[in-house]
């Protein structure tokens, strides 16, 4: 079955598509478990025909500190991005922001090496991945957990460049992810 | 086999901007929802909030929330169709908020809950994020979806994209 | 293409229930999401079981706004995680359980709580056993039923 009708209330230059319902919606593209430390995981050469990315992580530092999960797209290093958080951490809520950052981060998502088998995780979501015409905003979920101290956390961030994403690097705040540390990017169909 | 999760419909705001998307006719054959916006509104302030007709009606509404702006967290109640925060025109420019609602059994004979977690950026300290619990206090399946500007008019690029989940063993 | 987002299992309460548990679980995913739509004889917690484990293996950290603050809470060494809540209104969550069938790592989970007359929520839970999850149980504080028809669906996704 399929939406016949679409509409927008408004002014000049709509667009609506009629598509089938039946279609397959949500494709893996690419996931890397680790065997070993590793300073880093990117994406690279990510396809160009999906609407929206997400990315699910899974991760541990190398460290004896818990690490934000940071990441740069398409190799810019320069200050080009801006983050917000929202954070809970069994104290207290808060919230902060950071403008002419050089990096997007998920807060405290990589738990240090002193908690044994402990993972923190993140749901990365990026919409219009693609679109030339905007910068790129993505809003993240995510946390840690050790049974000590924990956060949750709603974060954002923002790439101000229109260019299409083509890649995507990811590293720790310090040190190098843990063994069995994962990350897998997912295509969400346009 | 059927597949679990199908985009349903998909727009793109044009130029000169829309006063509301509106999806409508929505199949009853899925059992939850997933509406995803990437949008920006031309009310001239950083905090700029997206609303939600269900069905046409703009009663029965209930939702809470948390909030953060950059420096503080906060939480409200309110009873209007608030759903979530947006990117007002005040923020860097050709940036969109991130927003995304998730109505589980919108098909259902009971009261219609939903789940919005939502962010908009700004190059600066200040920009807004929310997580809201939202209730429409209504026995009737969900046929249609509004998405309207807290004012002014939603921006050109903006888009809305509906998906199906449908639970078929 | 093998489908990346499929339904695993589904069910709707009917009668006094106060647990339901989802069982052999297949390893064949690498997140589940659950979701879940309903009410309460009173305002409780879903409270989440790992293969059947009741020790204290649990642990948790809540960020809430109640509609008048915001703010969190923790929980070590408990025996459940608080993944969702149910409100004698309608209520819904929905979460995940990262790396669910990877037999090395502690399990966490993330979830999303939504009461739009109580509180909105987001929860990480850690479940310290590095067993693979072959069932799931979700269940209601003590003294607490869940309302007929409130409905849970266990969802997979898999990874390339």
């Amino acid at each position: 079955m399929s939406i016949t009708r679409l509409t927008t209330n408004g002014l000049t230059g709509t667009k609506y598509d009629t598509v089938s319902a039946d279609n397959y919606y949500m494709e893996p593209i690419a996931t890397t478990l680790l065997a070993s430390s590793q300073a880093t995981i990117s994406f690279t050469n990510i396809p160009q025909n999906y609407k929206h990315l997400q990315v699910r992580a899974f991760g541990k530092s190398t460290t004896t500190s818990d690490q934000d999960l940071r990441w740069q797209y398409n190799g810019d290093t320069s200050a080009s991005y801006s983050i917000h958080y929202l954070l809970g951490n069994g104290s207290g809520a808060f919230a902060a922001g950071a403008a002419n950052n050089t990096l997007i981060r998920a807060n405290s998502t990589l738990v240090r090496s002193t908690y044994t088998s402990v993972y923190g995780a993140v749901v990365i979501d990026i919409l219009d991945y693609a679109n030339p015409y905007k910068n790129k905003t993505s809003r993240h979920l995510g946390g840690s957990e050790n049974n000590t101290s924990g956060q949750i956390i709603l974060d954002s961030g923002c790439w101000y460049n229109t260019a299409p994403i083509t890649s995507i690097l990811f590293y720790p705040s310090s040190g190098n992810f843990d063994t069995y540390s994962r990350i897998s990017l997912y295509g969400l169909k346009a | 086999m059927a597949f679990t999760y199908s985009k349903l419909a998909s727009t793109t705001v044009g130029a000169g901007g829309t006063s509301a998307i509106t999806f409508s006719n929505i199949p009853q054959n899925y059992t939850d929802l997933v509406l995803k916006i990437s949008g920006r509104i031309s009310i001239a302030q950083i905090y700029g909030a997206f609303w939600l007709n269900i069905n046409g009606t703009t009663t029965n509404r209930t939702y809470r929330y948390l909030e953060g702006n950059g420096a503080s967290a906060s939480s409200g109640s309110g009873t209007n169709t608030n759903i979530s925060t947006g990117e007002g025109n005040s923020n860097t420019a050709n940036t969109f908020a991130n927003v995304e609602l998730y109505f589980p059994n919108y098909t259902s004979s009971n009261y219609k809950s939903w789940s919005t977690d939502s962010v908009g950026e700004n190059n600066a300290t200040t920009s807004y994020m929310d997580m809201y619990a939202s209730l429409w206090s209504n026995v009737a399946a969900i046929s249609q979806l509004s998405i309207l500007p807290e004012s002014g008019t939603i921006l050109q690029y903006s888009t809305a994209t509906l998906y199906g989940i449908r639970v078929e063993l | 293409m093998a489908i990346t987002y499929e339904p695993i299992a589904t069910t709707t309460t009917s009668g006094s229930a106060s647990t339901l548990t989802f069982s052999s679980i297949a390893g064949t995913y690498t997140d589940i999401v659950i979701i879940g739509q309903g009410s309460a004889s009173s305002g409780t917690g879903i409270n989440l079981r790992l293969n059947g484990d009741t020790a204290s293996n649990y642990s948790n950290t809540i960020l809430y706004g109640d509609g008048s603050s915001a703010a969190s809470l923790r929980q070590s060494s408990v025996t459940s995680i608080n993944f969702g809540y149910f409100s004698t209104g309608v209520s819904d969550f929905n979460g995940s359980v990262m790396n669910y069938s990877n037999a090395t790592t502690y399990k966490t989970t993330l979830s999303r709580r939504n009461s739009s007359a109580v509180a909105t929520s987001a929860v990480v839970g850690l479940y310290r056993s590095t067993s693979a999850i072959t069932s799931i149980t979700l269940f209601t504080d003590a003294g607490v039923t869940f309302t007929n028809g409130s409905t849970f669906t266990l969802y997979g996704i898999k990874a390339a």
